[in-house]
Protein backbone atom coordinates (compact mmCIF):
# COMPACT_ATOMS: atom_id res chain seq x y z
CA UNK A 1 0.00 0.00 0.00
CA UNK A 2 1.33 3.32 -0.87
CA UNK A 3 2.15 5.60 2.20
CA UNK A 4 1.20 8.93 1.17
CA UNK A 5 -3.31 9.37 1.52
CA UNK A 6 -4.74 12.44 0.62
CA UNK A 7 -8.19 12.01 2.91
CA UNK A 8 -11.17 12.30 1.89
CA UNK A 9 -11.90 16.20 3.85
CA UNK A 10 -8.43 17.26 2.52
CA UNK A 11 -8.65 20.05 -0.10
CA UNK A 12 -4.83 20.58 -1.96
CA UNK A 13 -4.78 23.86 -4.07
CA UNK A 14 -1.59 23.43 -5.62
CA UNK A 15 1.36 21.17 -6.41
CA UNK A 16 2.31 17.51 -5.52
CA UNK A 17 5.18 15.87 -6.64
CA UNK A 18 6.98 13.22 -5.51
CA UNK A 19 8.46 9.41 -6.09
CA UNK A 20 5.59 7.50 -4.58
CA UNK A 21 2.55 6.30 -4.48
CA UNK A 22 0.07 8.63 -4.28
CA UNK A 23 -3.71 7.90 -3.30
CA UNK A 24 -6.22 10.59 -3.44
CA UNK A 25 -9.42 10.30 -1.41
CA UNK A 26 -10.11 13.67 -1.40
CA UNK A 27 -9.98 16.96 -3.42
CA UNK A 28 -6.66 18.38 -5.68
CA UNK A 29 -6.46 21.25 -7.48
CA UNK A 30 -3.46 22.17 -9.72
CA UNK A 31 -0.44 19.59 -10.56
CA UNK A 32 0.45 16.40 -9.93
CA UNK A 33 3.52 14.77 -11.14
CA UNK A 34 5.29 11.47 -9.78
CA UNK A 35 7.37 8.54 -10.65
CA UNK A 36 5.11 6.08 -9.65
CA UNK A 37 1.38 4.98 -9.47
CA UNK A 38 -1.26 7.78 -8.86
CA UNK A 39 -4.82 6.14 -7.01
CA UNK A 40 -7.80 8.20 -7.58
CA UNK A 41 -10.60 6.31 -5.19
CA UNK A 42 -13.93 6.73 -5.55
CA UNK A 43 -14.47 9.91 -3.38
CA UNK A 44 -11.28 11.40 -4.77
CA UNK A 45 -11.44 14.25 -6.89
CA UNK A 46 -9.34 15.74 -9.10
CA UNK A 47 -8.71 18.56 -11.17
CA UNK A 48 -5.25 18.86 -12.45
CA UNK A 49 -2.90 17.85 -14.85
CA UNK A 50 -1.54 14.68 -13.99
CA UNK A 51 2.01 13.19 -15.18
CA UNK A 52 2.92 10.20 -13.45
CA UNK A 53 3.91 6.56 -14.65
CA UNK A 54 0.70 4.37 -13.48
CA UNK A 55 -2.89 6.54 -12.91
CA UNK A 56 -5.70 4.16 -11.94
CA UNK A 57 -8.86 6.50 -11.70
CA UNK A 58 -12.34 5.25 -9.83
CA UNK A 59 -12.98 8.98 -9.00
CA UNK A 60 -13.61 11.94 -11.05
CA UNK A 61 -10.62 13.60 -12.56
CA UNK A 62 -10.90 16.76 -14.96
CA UNK A 63 -7.40 17.49 -16.48
CA UNK A 64 -4.85 16.03 -19.35
CA UNK A 65 -3.36 13.03 -18.18
CA UNK A 66 0.36 11.86 -19.40
CA UNK A 67 1.75 8.48 -18.28
CA UNK A 68 5.01 6.56 -19.02
CA UNK A 69 3.17 3.47 -18.38
CA UNK A 70 -0.80 2.81 -17.74
CA UNK A 71 -3.90 4.62 -17.43
CA UNK A 72 -6.92 2.59 -16.06
CA UNK A 73 -10.32 4.01 -15.76
CA UNK A 74 -12.49 1.89 -13.54
CA UNK A 75 -16.48 1.19 -13.46
CA UNK A 76 -17.64 4.71 -11.92
CA UNK A 77 -15.30 6.88 -13.05
CA UNK A 78 -15.58 10.00 -14.62
CA UNK A 79 -12.82 11.45 -16.72
CA UNK A 80 -12.66 14.86 -18.79
CA UNK A 81 -9.76 15.47 -20.77
CA UNK A 82 -6.72 14.21 -22.91
CA UNK A 83 -5.12 10.83 -21.96
CA UNK A 84 -1.37 10.43 -23.36
CA UNK A 85 -0.02 6.32 -22.35
CA UNK A 86 1.12 3.42 -24.27
CA UNK A 87 -1.38 1.21 -22.52
CA UNK A 88 -4.90 2.51 -21.52
CA UNK A 89 -7.70 0.69 -20.18
CA UNK A 90 -11.47 1.42 -19.71
CA UNK A 91 -13.62 -0.18 -18.00
CA UNK A 92 -17.45 -1.22 -18.87
CA UNK A 93 -19.50 1.68 -16.99
CA UNK A 94 -16.54 4.17 -16.69
CA UNK A 95 -17.42 7.85 -18.15
CA UNK A 96 -14.93 9.05 -20.19
CA UNK A 97 -14.36 12.50 -22.63
CA UNK A 98 -11.18 13.74 -24.11
CA UNK A 99 -9.01 12.11 -26.76
CA UNK A 100 -6.97 9.39 -26.20
CA UNK A 101 -3.16 8.55 -27.46
CA UNK A 102 -1.30 5.71 -27.19
CA UNK A 103 1.62 6.50 -29.65
CA UNK A 104 4.13 4.90 -27.81
CA UNK A 105 7.38 6.91 -30.12
CA UNK A 106 7.51 9.34 -28.06
CA UNK A 107 7.52 8.23 -24.71
CA UNK B 1 -6.90 3.95 9.99
CA UNK B 2 -4.98 4.39 6.98
CA UNK B 3 -8.28 5.12 4.91
CA UNK B 4 -9.39 8.20 7.18
CA UNK B 5 -5.60 9.64 8.16
CA UNK B 6 -3.74 11.62 5.29
CA UNK B 7 -0.16 10.83 5.39
CA UNK B 8 2.16 12.81 3.16
CA UNK B 9 5.03 10.35 2.47
CA UNK B 10 8.28 11.32 2.43
CA UNK B 11 8.97 12.05 -1.31
CA UNK B 12 6.41 13.65 -1.44
CA UNK B 13 5.83 17.87 -2.07
CA UNK B 14 2.90 19.63 -2.41
CA UNK B 15 3.24 23.20 -2.59
CA UNK B 16 0.12 25.07 -2.27
CA UNK B 17 -2.79 25.32 -0.28
CA UNK B 18 -3.94 22.19 1.91
CA UNK B 19 -7.06 22.54 3.51
CA UNK B 20 -8.95 19.40 5.73
CA UNK B 21 -11.08 18.06 8.62
CA UNK B 22 -9.14 15.38 9.38
CA UNK B 23 -5.42 14.83 10.85
CA UNK B 24 -2.48 15.35 8.72
CA UNK B 25 0.57 13.05 9.41
CA UNK B 26 3.84 14.73 6.85
CA UNK B 27 6.91 12.90 6.70
CA UNK B 28 7.34 14.43 3.34
CA UNK B 29 7.33 18.51 2.50
CA UNK B 30 4.47 20.83 2.20
CA UNK B 31 5.20 24.24 0.79
CA UNK B 32 2.26 26.89 1.00
CA UNK B 33 -0.20 27.48 3.69
CA UNK B 34 -1.86 24.31 5.93
CA UNK B 35 -5.21 25.36 7.43
CA UNK B 36 -7.20 21.63 9.12
CA UNK B 37 -9.71 21.53 11.94
CA UNK B 38 -8.14 18.78 13.29
CA UNK B 39 -4.09 17.71 14.35
CA UNK B 40 -1.48 18.58 12.24
CA UNK B 41 1.26 16.12 13.07
CA UNK B 42 5.14 16.69 11.40
CA UNK B 43 6.95 13.66 11.65
CA UNK B 44 10.85 13.42 12.15
CA UNK B 45 11.80 13.09 8.53
CA UNK B 46 8.92 15.91 7.78
CA UNK B 47 9.00 19.60 6.55
CA UNK B 48 6.85 22.03 6.13
CA UNK B 49 7.81 25.83 5.37
CA UNK B 50 4.11 26.89 5.37
CA UNK B 51 1.76 29.17 7.77
CA UNK B 52 -0.47 26.96 9.70
CA UNK B 53 -3.65 27.10 10.98
CA UNK B 54 -5.18 24.13 12.77
CA UNK B 55 -6.76 22.86 16.09
CA UNK B 56 -3.66 20.88 17.41
CA UNK B 57 0.00 20.43 16.05
CA UNK B 58 2.64 18.49 16.80
CA UNK B 59 6.62 19.12 15.61
CA UNK B 60 9.04 16.13 15.96
CA UNK B 61 10.16 17.16 12.29
CA UNK B 62 10.88 20.73 10.92
CA UNK B 63 8.53 23.67 10.93
CA UNK B 64 9.71 26.70 8.78
CA UNK B 65 6.17 29.58 9.31
CA UNK B 66 3.84 30.63 11.79
CA UNK B 67 1.57 28.25 13.67
CA UNK B 68 -1.69 29.46 15.06
CA UNK B 69 -3.89 26.55 16.83
CA UNK B 70 -7.06 27.28 18.58
CA UNK B 71 -6.28 24.37 21.24
CA UNK B 72 -1.92 23.64 21.34
CA UNK B 73 1.13 23.59 20.09
CA UNK B 74 3.62 20.99 20.43
CA UNK B 75 7.66 20.99 19.88
CA UNK B 76 8.87 17.38 20.79
CA UNK B 77 12.64 17.00 21.82
CA UNK B 78 13.52 16.50 17.52
CA UNK B 79 10.76 19.30 16.54
CA UNK B 80 12.48 22.42 14.84
CA UNK B 81 10.99 25.43 14.39
CA UNK B 82 11.98 29.21 12.91
CA UNK B 83 8.01 31.25 13.09
CA UNK B 84 5.81 32.73 15.26
CA UNK B 85 3.23 30.56 17.60
CA UNK B 86 -0.15 32.00 18.05
CA UNK B 87 -1.93 29.19 21.09
CA UNK B 88 -3.69 28.89 24.19
CA UNK B 89 -0.95 26.05 25.10
CA UNK B 90 2.29 25.90 24.09
CA UNK B 91 4.74 22.86 24.99
CA UNK B 92 8.61 22.80 24.04
CA UNK B 93 10.05 19.93 25.74
CA UNK B 94 14.11 19.65 26.61
CA UNK B 95 15.82 19.52 23.02
CA UNK B 96 13.13 21.22 20.80
CA UNK B 97 14.46 23.94 19.09
CA UNK B 98 12.89 27.21 18.41
CA UNK B 99 12.95 30.55 17.17
CA UNK B 100 10.24 32.97 17.09
CA UNK B 101 7.57 34.59 19.23
CA UNK B 102 5.06 32.70 21.08
CA UNK B 103 1.76 34.23 22.09
CA UNK B 104 -0.79 32.31 24.16
CA UNK B 105 -3.06 34.88 23.99
CA UNK B 106 -4.74 37.13 26.55
CA UNK B 107 -8.49 37.54 25.31
CA UNK B 108 -11.02 35.64 26.97
CA UNK B 109 -10.00 35.62 30.45
CA UNK B 110 -13.28 33.53 31.40
CA UNK B 111 -12.13 30.57 28.87
CA UNK B 112 -8.15 30.74 29.72
CA UNK B 113 -8.70 30.36 33.80
CA UNK B 114 -10.82 27.51 33.34
CA UNK B 115 -8.66 25.63 30.36
CA UNK B 116 -5.38 26.37 32.26
CA UNK B 117 -5.51 24.69 34.99
CA UNK B 118 -6.43 21.77 33.13
CA UNK B 119 -4.15 21.61 31.19
CA UNK B 120 -1.22 22.24 33.40
CA UNK B 121 -1.12 18.98 35.47
CA UNK B 122 -0.83 17.41 32.39
CA UNK B 123 2.46 18.94 31.58
CA UNK B 124 3.51 19.28 34.66
CA UNK B 125 4.80 15.36 34.84
CA UNK B 126 7.22 16.29 31.82
CA UNK B 127 8.80 19.39 33.00
CA UNK B 128 9.57 17.72 36.54
CA UNK B 129 11.60 14.87 35.15
CA UNK B 130 13.30 16.58 32.59
CA UNK B 131 14.81 19.29 34.80
CA UNK B 132 13.45 20.58 38.10
CA UNK B 133 13.03 17.82 40.77
CA UNK B 134 13.15 20.58 43.79
CA UNK B 135 9.52 22.30 42.19
CA UNK B 136 7.05 19.87 43.70
CA UNK B 137 6.42 22.89 46.66
CA UNK B 138 5.60 25.75 43.96
CA UNK B 139 3.39 22.89 42.02
CA UNK B 140 1.06 22.78 45.30
CA UNK B 141 0.84 26.24 45.46
CA UNK B 142 0.21 26.37 41.70
CA UNK B 143 -2.57 24.18 41.77
CA UNK B 144 -4.11 25.63 44.83
CA UNK B 145 -3.79 28.94 42.82
CA UNK B 146 -6.26 28.36 40.28
CA UNK B 147 -9.02 28.25 42.78
CA UNK B 148 -8.45 31.82 44.12
CA UNK B 149 -8.33 33.63 40.79
CA UNK B 150 -8.81 37.01 41.46
CA UNK B 151 -6.98 38.41 38.63
CA UNK B 152 -6.46 36.85 36.29
CA UNK B 153 -5.43 39.77 33.02
CA UNK B 154 -1.73 39.51 34.36
CA UNK B 155 -1.24 35.93 34.21
CA UNK B 156 -0.83 36.05 30.31
CA UNK B 157 1.34 38.64 29.82
CA UNK B 158 3.52 36.95 32.30
CA UNK B 159 3.55 33.64 30.18
CA UNK B 160 4.57 35.83 27.53
CA UNK B 161 7.28 37.84 29.03
CA UNK B 162 8.93 34.78 30.12
CA UNK B 163 8.44 32.84 26.98
CA UNK B 164 9.95 35.33 24.66
CA UNK B 165 13.05 34.78 27.11
CA UNK B 166 13.27 31.01 25.89
CA UNK B 167 15.21 30.99 22.82
CA UNK B 168 18.57 31.60 24.14
CA UNK B 169 18.59 28.40 26.11
CA UNK B 170 15.14 26.27 25.53
CA UNK B 171 14.67 23.74 28.02
CA UNK B 172 15.06 25.42 31.32
CA UNK B 173 13.16 28.58 31.19
CA UNK B 174 10.64 27.02 29.49
CA UNK B 175 10.91 24.26 32.50
CA UNK B 176 10.48 27.90 34.62
CA UNK B 177 7.92 29.66 32.78
CA UNK B 178 5.42 26.70 33.54
CA UNK B 179 5.11 26.74 37.05
CA UNK B 180 5.57 30.51 37.33
CA UNK B 181 2.78 32.42 36.11
CA UNK B 182 0.01 30.21 38.75
CA UNK B 183 1.08 32.21 41.28
CA UNK B 184 -0.08 35.94 40.53
CA UNK B 185 -3.47 34.94 40.60
CA UNK B 186 -3.10 34.11 44.32
CA UNK B 187 -0.36 36.25 45.97
CA UNK B 188 -1.22 35.89 49.64
CA UNK B 189 -1.16 31.84 49.57
CA UNK B 190 2.11 32.82 47.94
CA UNK B 191 3.09 35.11 50.49
CA UNK B 192 2.26 32.60 53.31
CA UNK B 193 4.33 30.27 51.23
CA UNK B 194 7.04 32.15 51.46
CA UNK B 195 6.86 33.04 55.08
CA UNK B 196 6.35 29.51 56.05
CA UNK B 197 9.75 28.81 53.79
CA UNK B 198 11.82 31.33 55.66
CA UNK B 199 10.73 30.31 59.14
CA UNK B 200 11.81 26.65 58.64
CA UNK B 201 14.78 28.00 57.57
CA UNK B 202 15.87 29.94 60.50
CA UNK B 203 14.65 27.13 63.14
CA UNK B 204 16.93 25.36 60.87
Amino acid sequence: MANTVIGSSIVIDGEISGDEDLVIQGTVKGKISLKESLYVENSGVVEADIDTQNVEIAGRVTGNILASDKVELKTDCRVVGDIKAPRILIADGASFKGNVDMDTKER
Amino acid sequence: MASDNTVIGESILISGKLTGDEDLTVRGRVEGEVSLTKTLIVEASGVVRANVEVKNAIVSGVVVGNITATESVELTKDGRMVGDIRSPRVIIVDGASFRGRVDMGDLEPNRERSERPAARPLMRPTVRTSSAPPRPPVAAVAAKAPAAKPVPPPQPSRVESRVDARPPSPPKPAAAARPAPPPPPAPPAMAEAGKKKVLVKKKR
